[in-house]
């Protein structure tokens, strides 16, 4: 469990980055989403012991991470944001030199390795350079990493960004294979979905909601999207595109006619909430 | 101290690399055995010995401080340094790993020139040992610098140009090259800022290319001291 106290991160210029009053994270596999700026990778990079809060403190199973930043270090892993693996080396010798850094013996690190490069399915190109991997495969090297360090709370931040949907789905049944409480950020909706049970919202360098994808979208049940690019009455505009939520009931009105319909996901929830509505 | 890290980096970041990026030596080796062949050719072979012990001098500090770019484009740009912030290795054992990575990677060049130290009888056993430590020193305090510069980096783009200064205010100016009695006195204590200076001005005493000059042997002592206490508050490691 994580408790976040009164946690603020103010940057030079008083860019105010992180602003948390009180907040808890479950154990589990849990998403933070939010859009770009939100704060995300901020937090994780506080609660990773890698920047240090400007005020507050955060604590994971009660270990202070301002001022026990050691113990953190021993018991959580954490994958940088668009981290990418040294070219010139192979999967076995990064994943080998990390566990070695965390403490691990000669012997143990490689058959943790070994075990883990094995997990994610990447044991057979273990003694290729990475340069020679695809995108997919380099973020699964960092997740055999997290995997092999055997840590009870693993951050992973934006893990599958930049990546085509395929490497996606490979990355994704990767993070399965963890078994430590697991903090993954993402502003991919459906990575959200797909891997939590729990999902926080943040938005302005706050938390704005949590819960389960069907508890928050609780406030647009029996609602669908539609979507055009011609102008419509009470709907949000993004770019080109107005979008409108309509009850289920009403979608005749919608059929057969230039509109785009479309089922509701988290991402919704965003637009309702960041974008002004058009009368 | 995790020795174990600094173990592994070094067998896989120096040795290893060795075989797999060998362009990296000989692109450090070109500038050395190019002055080594420039001096050879306009001192019509007077000076060379002096350009062999200077030019593995200029080599191992010109090779620790490329250790710039690199650590520069593991924090910037590859995000290695922040996975290693993470877990419990300190960021003294952090660079003291690259640095013997960058001591092991320069073996073949330094190999080379011991054996071109021969071709001149240049070197004995007593005379080697003190080379040793002289490389070793040198190796310790040019990554030194190289960390803090690279910590103050906030565009990769920089560090090149950056480091590619340095490495001609610390490998070429100083009297790497040349008898260091070429140079008026005080202005070779300002150049031994740069640690190659008294590396360099030990080593011709040393191997008798000039008269031994005592106070470079403190200088430099002090300079390893001050220089690795420098990086070891100074390295940029958990961000504030």
């Amino acid at each position: 469990m994580i408790t976040i106290s009164g946690l603020n991160k103010i940057y030079n210029k008083n860019k105010i980055a992180l602003n948390i009053e009180n907040q808890d994270i479950d154990n589990g596999i849990v998403s933070i989403i939010g859009q770009n700026g939100a704060g995300k990778t901020t937090l994780l990079r506080i609660l990773s012991t890698q920047l240090k809060a400007t005020s507050g403190d955060a604590f994971i199973d009660n270990i202070s991470v301002m001022k026990e930043y050691n113990k953190i270090r021993k018991k959580t892993v954490s994958i940088p944001q668009e981290a990418a693996p040294i070219g010139i080396l192979t999967s076995y010798e990064q994943v080998y030199m990390y566990l070695t850094a965390r403490g691990f013996s000669f012997h143990s690190a490689r058959e943790e390795a070994n075990r883990a490069l094995k997990e994610v399915g990447l044991y057979n190109v273990r003694n290729r350079p990475t340069d020679e991997l695809s995108g997919g495969m380099k973020r699964k090297m960092f997740v055999a990493m997290a995997l092999a360090s055997n840590a009870d709370t693993i951050f992973l931040d934006e893990p599958t960004t930049g990546l085509d949907p395929l490497s996606r789905m490979e990355v994704w049944s990767a993070i399965k294979e963890l078994t430590g409480n697991t903090i993954l950020t993402t502003h991919y909706m459906e990575e959200a979905e797909e891997l939590s049970k729990k999902i926080y919202m943040m938005d302005s360098g706050n938390f704005i909601g949590s819960g389960t994808i069907d508890e928050l979208l609780l406030p647009l049940k029996g609602r669908i999207r539609i979507e055009s690019r011609e102008k419509l009455d009470n709907s949000y505009h993004i770019g080109t595109l107005y979008i409108k939520y309509v009850d289920s009931k009403d979608l005749p009105d919608y059929e057969n006619k230039y509109y785009s319909i479309k089922k509701i996901t988290i991402e919704d929830l965003f637009i309702i909430r960041g974008v002004n509505l058009e009368s | 101290m995790n020795l174990k890290f600094i173990l592994t980096m070094a067998w896989y970041y120096g040795i290893k690399t060795i075989v797999r990026g060998p362009s990296y030596i000989i692109a450090s080796l070109s500038t050395p055995l190019t002055l080594l062949f420039l001096v050879f050719v306009l001192s019509h072979g007077a000076l060379v010995k002096f350009a062999v012990v200077g030019g593995l001098i200029a080599f191992v500090g010109s090779v620790g401080l490329s250790g710039a770019g690199d650590s520069a484009f593991f924090r910037l740009q590859l995000r290695i340094q922040d996975l290693y912030i993470s877990t419990n290795i300190r960021p003294f054992d952090y660079m003291i790993a690259f640095t013997l990575s960058y001591l092991v990677f320069a073996m073949p060049g330094i190999v080379l020139y011991v054996y071109l130290g021969e071709l001149y009888h240049l070197f004995n056993l007593y005379d080697s040992v003190i080379m040793v430590l002289l490389m070793v020193s040198l190796i310790m305090t040019t990554t030194s610098i190289s960390f803090m510069i690279s910590g103050s980096i906030h565009h990769l783009r920089n560090i090149w140009g950056i480091t590619g200064i340095i490495t001609i205010l610390t490998s070429i100016l100083p009297p790497t090259f040349y008898p260091y009695y070429y140079v008026p006195r005080n202005f070779l204590y300002i150049i031994a800022l740069s640690p190659t200076t008294p590396a360099a001005v030990i080593a011709q005493g040393v191997f008798g290319l000039s008269p031994m000059m005592n106070s470079m042997v403190y200088i430099m002592i002090l300079e390893t001291a001050i220089y690795l206490t420098l990086a070891r508050f100074l390295v940029r490691w958990r961000e504030n």
